[in-house]
């Protein structure tokens, strides 16, 4: 059987008339007539991707503001020329496809986890070419305090950027989370590419790109739980 | 074929939810009246029963009507209906784990299942969609009853197009050899009659 006369059988059979009652329609015009108002839209994908790309510069600026910038003043030009430019260009596409998520039938380029992993792997590469210090001085103790002034810094900018989208909605509350967790990551490795004089590559390689996966992991974990404890408290 | 694109252009749909978001009464009526079918029988494809189907029918709505403002002018309509749709869908299976009467559903759709499209029934096209997974039978509804292009259904389902098309690909494959083997069985049962 050819796919020409396949259609033709789902053709005949979309074709049979499907009715609802219409008492079930007046009923559900009913529910949301006393509701009825106007509504302004939401602003274009662009403006509100630009608004989260504020907010991480925001966040990752004060952070290192109040911390010192002596990663920056210690950063070679290629190094500046080439971490935040990469770093501002993930932003932009992590925010972009978070506000997807959060407004429904949107076009979705790439998913949330694929892009999780494309950003640490992109920032992993990235890092592995530019510092070649081998050495591990205090390796884990150093690199605990970069990672959780890094998740500190994401804390804020998940919340501030949930509350810049809470108009929207996200028809999978998980990938939401998963995509507002990577920007709000991106933000801590921002703040910490800032701050951070420790150009040890293994110190960056892991404790730094770990904020964002580390964040990415929390964002999506609190969206199942909230969904969770949603569908727990609601009666069936 | 008479989808729902056909029935209604997008550039009607469009400016119905417009005006609904402007408040007007009139088009929200107007739209429910023109998509309550075939939402409802999104439902009905995906196993829910009638009365299910119009449970979720009616909270559909009151999510579209709850989140009105998320649906920008100048983007495709019925990918953000279906979205929300299915959203509603997937949390109220969630909510109520009924595995097993959906398995149970399932085989005795997949067995009553006559020769189908040709008797022009209303069940016809859920039970010929019967033995495909959900995902394949979504796709399949949106792209034939609600018309939708590879494009609309990948938005609506949060997937990419390239994934869309597999699903088309492997529905029509399996639905391929179920209409055969009906075929086959009616064939031999008339020859020996």
């Amino acid at each position: 059987m050819r796919d020409r006369e396949m259609d033709e059988i789902l053709e005949l059979a979309a074709q049979a008339r499907h009715d609802v009652e219409p008492a079930l329609l007046q009923r559900v015009a009913g529910s949301i007539k006393s509701s009825m108002r106007p509504v302004r839209p939401l602003p274009p994908t662009w403006v509100l991707a630009s608004e989260l790309i504020l907010i991480c510069a925001a966040v990752a600026l004060a952070g290192a503001a109040r911390a010192g910038f002596y990663g920056i003043e210690k950063m070679s030009v290629l190094e500046r020329s080439l971490i935040f430019p990469v770093l501002g260009i993930l932003g932009w596409v992590v925010a972009a496809e978070f506000v997807s998520e959060m407004i429904p039938g949107s076009r979705r380029r790439i998913a949330p986890g694929a892009l999780l992993g494309i950003g640490s792997l992109a920032l992993l590469g990235l890092f592995a070419v530019l510092f070649r210090d081998y050495r591990t001085n205090d390796f884990v103790s150093a690199g605990i305090v970069c990672l959780m002034t890094g998740l500190l810094h994401a804390v804020p900018t998940g919340l501030v950027s949930w509350w810049l989208l809470r108009r929207g909605f996200a028809v999978n509350s998980v990938a939401a989370g998963l995509g507002g967790g990577t920007l709000a990551g991106l933000a801590g490795v921002t703040m910490l590419e800032l701050h951070c004089a420790n150009f040890q590559a293994l110190h960056v390689l892991l404790w730094h790109t770990a904020v964002v996966p580390g964040s990415g992991a929390a964002g999506a974990s609190l969206a199942w739980a909230l969904r969770f404890r949603a569908r727990s408290g609601a009666p069936n | 074929m008479k989808t729902l694109r056909t029935m209604y252009p997008d550039s009607n749909l469009e400016l119905l939810m417009a005006r609904y978001q402007g408040g007007d009464f009139t088009a929200a009526t107007a739209l429910i009246e023109r998509l309550s079918p075939q939402l409802h029988r999104f439902f009905i494809v995906q196993f829910a029963s009638r009365r299910d189907a119009d449970d979720l029918l009616q909270e559909t709505w009151l999510r579209i009507h709850k989140v009105r403002h998320t649906y920008r002018p100048g983007e495709p309509v019925l990918p953000w209906f279906y979205a929300i749709a299915r959203h509603v869908r997937v949390d109220h299976y969630r909510k109520a784990i009924r595995t097993t009467a959906h398995e149970e559903r399932l085989e005795e759709m997949s067995e009553v299942a006559a020769i189908p499209g040709q008797s022009g029934r209303a069940d016809d096209l859920e039970a010929l969609l019967a033995p495909l997974p959900e995902s394949q039978r979504e796709v399949i509804e949106m792209l034939k009853v609600a018309g939708m292009s590879l494009e609309e259904v990948a938005r609506a389902t949060s997937s990419s197009v390239g994934s869309v098309k597999q699903k088309a690909h492997r529905a029509y494959e399996k639905l391929r050899e179920k209409v055969s083997a009906i075929g086959l069985r009616k064939g031999r049962s008339g020859g020996m009659s």
